[in-house]
């Protein structure tokens, strides 16, 4: 359906995004993860046609949209990171206002009006400011309004971000049922984990502008399925621990937080004894020591060295 | 399309009762305190300014009149000094000075004038406490009448001694004997060619040389001033807001959500500039109206009225649009905060808004007049006064074209925004 092909951009001072290479389905949940600052908005941008590429090119069923964005545009719904709504009109106002941006007319705004609503739960509240909403009500009439046209392609960028686990369960059942009952292809950002993995069929991750991984939620795991993580707790880290860690030639990567520290190492090496003698020798006394299955987290830890959300 | 972006704009502007207030409410209150407050001084009702002048005549008015009739009588047969005694009845300059200037109603409440003798000049000059002297030479009078009556070229001159650190007295004093000058001078050219002095009443507050006019027009009452002048700045603060929310939908990727709608930037360019044009120009209507309702000021030409208003309207349209391109442009509010907090506030001082600055310099009229807000005041004052379109013509071609240029810059700056195709 659509396809980044070498797509970069560059700025100023920085390159937000480097030669990215992906494509969507027609019918997928696609996600796209990575920390702040990645690029993932720089990159979607580009796919929904906002913003030109310095390079590379976005074809949408086979066309280039540098020429022509308008078939995408017809069928492309876009839920921005911020809330995209004008908070002095209500929300009927604000479906209106956009439903004509959209060209739809009469009746059949009125229809979509009222059957949007009534998906997204705001039917009651139809008459209201958005002013007035809640966090999570504003981040549903912000998806709700990309929905209006029926579009065929729905770019979501971080579209639960900083809500309530009650409104964000809510976003993710929508996404899901708009996938499942009318085939929606959904591109999906986000740097909740958890999120990606409930919703997505396969996922690209980025860092500092470069596409570090892809593959299915399964393909990607398998990049550690060589190796195991290894969570060590301590009553105080210290310095002569980590350095004796980092020195061990069995340990591939080390990470270290305040009282925590995660080492990857291979799969048959058992690491019990020489971790408890490691500790014994700083005089470090070890709380646990946990071997973890890998999840997505330790995927974009292990190649990034550093966790999702910092 | 373009109607869509409108009716947002006007449903955002109508929902915020604090932004409504600042629109509107705010330059009413205005009106009243500084019309009220500064009201005096601009009508002439009473003054702050103090102006003491001493009057020392050195000569004697009647002798001197006396003394020209006679050597008329030996020169010029006895009807032609009858005709001339007839036509030149009137005429007592010293005396016109005096009593019907410097005493007259108007002017005595500022000025005090003290009669002294020749003889106390050098203590009058002393005298920190005057503002200046008004010497009548001995033969003044005489030679005035040789001046208007038998065209000697050399006109005869006061002798006027200014009290220097008192500026503002002593530009009260110059526009007194401007005046007076005038008064003299037309009086005898009525007498002189048989026309009834009474037709031609100099203005009443022409003496202050502030604000009213100094033609024979209406004067412009201190409420009526202010509202010119609280308006015309108000409105501008409506270009501000308006490009404020529009910077807004770009910082919450509302204008992103239009682009991806398949709406060329530049429909989105135009609902903004008409929101200007014509919130401004309601704008203007209402706040004027208020201004009719509650202070009774009201237009003289409605129809010279609507146009300012219209072409007024139209460079606040060309505010609008240039603060929004701007703002885009640079991806910041800064501009729309500098205008509302600084730029607008002194072009408002420029333009005359807080007190007439163009009567103190002619160059800071000309300044003035060049700003939007000031041109637009010149325009509605000369309406008030009684101009036609035709004599405010030139604030608005002013307005015209400052639109116009305004409205080409921002085209120049607002960013392409999306692939265009």
């Amino acid at each position: 359906m659509i396809e980044l092909v070498g797509l970069t951009k560059k700025f100023k001072h920085n390159e937000a995004v480097k030669n990215l290479n992906m494509f969507i389905e027609k019918g997928e949940i696609v996600g796209l993860l990575g920390p702040n600052g990645a690029g993932k908005s720089t990159a979607i941008s580009m796919m929904a046609s906002l913003s030109e590429p310095t390079g590379g090119d976005v074809r949408f069923n086979n066309n280039s949209i540098l020429k022509n964005p308008a078939p995408l545009r017809k069928v492309v719904g876009m839920v921005p990171q911020e809330i995209a709504l004008y908070d002095d009109l209500t929300a009927e106002e604000n479906m209106q206002f956009f439903g004509r941006i959209y060209r739809l007319r009469g009746q059949v705004l009125k229809r979509k009006i009222d059957e949007v609503l009534e998906q997204i739960g705001l039917s009651e509240r139809r008459k209201q400011v958005v002013r007035k909403f809640s966090g999570g009500m504003k981040r549903r009439l912000n998806i709700g309004v990309a929905m209006l046209h029926d579009p065929e392609l729905l770019i979501m960028d971080e579209p639960a971000v900083g809500i309530d686990p009650q409104s964000r369960n809510y976003i993710l059942e929508t996404v899901k049922r708009l996938n499942e009952e009318r085939q929606m292809t959904v591109l999906y950002t986000s740097h909740y984990m958890e999120e990606v993995e409930y919703l997505c069929d396969r996922i690209y991750i980025m860092d500092q502008g470069n596409l570090i991984a892809s593959g299915t939620k399964e393909e990607i795991k398998q990049i550690l399925s060589a190796e195991k993580t290894i969570s060590i707790k301590t009553n105080r880290l210290n310095d002569r621990f980590l350095s004796l860690l980092e020195e061990s030639p069995t340990i591939n990567q080390v990470v270290a937080g305040e009282k925590e520290v995660t080492i990857t190492v291979p799969k048959e090496i058992n690491m019990f004894p020489k971790l408890i003698n490691l500790a014994e020798k700083v005089e470090l006394e070890l709380r646990s020591v946990e071997v973890k299955t890998p999840t997505l987290e330790d995927v974009f830890l292990h190649l990034t060295g550093r966790a999702l959300r910092d | 399309m373009i109607w869509q972006i409108m009716k947002k704009q006007g449903l955002m502007l109508f929902r915020n009762p604090v932004q409504l207030l600042l629109l509107v409410g705010l330059p009413l209150i205005l009106i009243a305190i500084l019309g009220t407050a500064l009201g005096g001084t601009m009508n002439g009702e009473s003054s702050p300014i103090d102006v003491k002048i001493a009057f020392v005549d050195h000569g004697n008015e009647q002798g001197q009149i006396d003394r020209f009739m006679n050597d008329l009588e030996s020169e010029l047969p006895r009807e032609a000094v009858e005709g001339i005694q007839e036509g030149t009845s009137e005429l007592k300059p010293v005396s016109t000075l005096r009593e019907d200037v410097l005493g007259s109603e108007n002017v005595s409440e500022i000025v005090d004038v003290q009669d002294a003798a020749p003889a106390e000049l050098g203590a009058l000059k002393n005298d920190d406490s005057y503002t200046a002297i008004i010497e009548v030479p001995e033969t003044f009078t005489y030679n005035m009448l040789e001046y208007m009556v038998l065209d000697k070229p050399e006109q005869p001159k006061l002798k006027v001694t200014q009290n220097e650190t008192r500026e503002i007295g002593v530009s009260v004093v110059n526009a007194i004997l401007e005046q007076y000058q005038e008064q003299f001078t037309l009086g005898m050219f009525l007498s002189k060619n048989g026309i009834d002095a009474g037709t031609l009443e100099l203005n009443e507050y022409a003496s202050t040389g502030e604000v009213t006019t100094v033609n024979q027009k209406n004067p412009v009452t201190a409420k009526g001033y202010y509202a010119v002048g609280m308006v015309v700045m108000n409105v501008l603060f409506l270009a501000s807001t308006i490009g404020s929310i529009a910077f807004h939908e770009k910082k919450t990727h509302v204008f992103d959500r239009i682009i991806l709608g398949n709406m060329s930037h530049w429909v989105y360019f135009t609902g903004v500039l008409l929101s200007g044009m014509i919130f401004g120009f309601f704008h203007l209507l209402i706040v004027y109206g208020f201004a009719w309702a509650v202070f009774g000021i009201a237009w003289p030409n409605l129809l010279a009225f609507l146009v300012v208003s219209l072409v007024y309207a139209m460079a606040i349209g060309g505010i609008t649009v240039l603060l929004t391109a701007i703002s885009y442009r640079i991806n910041s509010e800064v501009i729309t905060s500098f205008f509302s907090g600084i730029l607008a506030t002194l072009m408002a001082f420029l333009g005359g808004s807080f007190f007439p600055i163009g009567n103190s310099s002619e160059l800071l009229r000309t300044i003035g007049n060049l700003t939007p807000n000031g041109a637009g005041m010149s325009a509605y004052i000369g309406i008030l006064r009684g101009d036609d379109i035709s004599e405010i013509g030139i604030h608005l071609l002013f307005l015209i074209i400052f639109a116009l240029t305004a409205i080409v810059f921002a085209v120049i700056s607002f960013p392409k925004r999306g692939i265009s195709g």
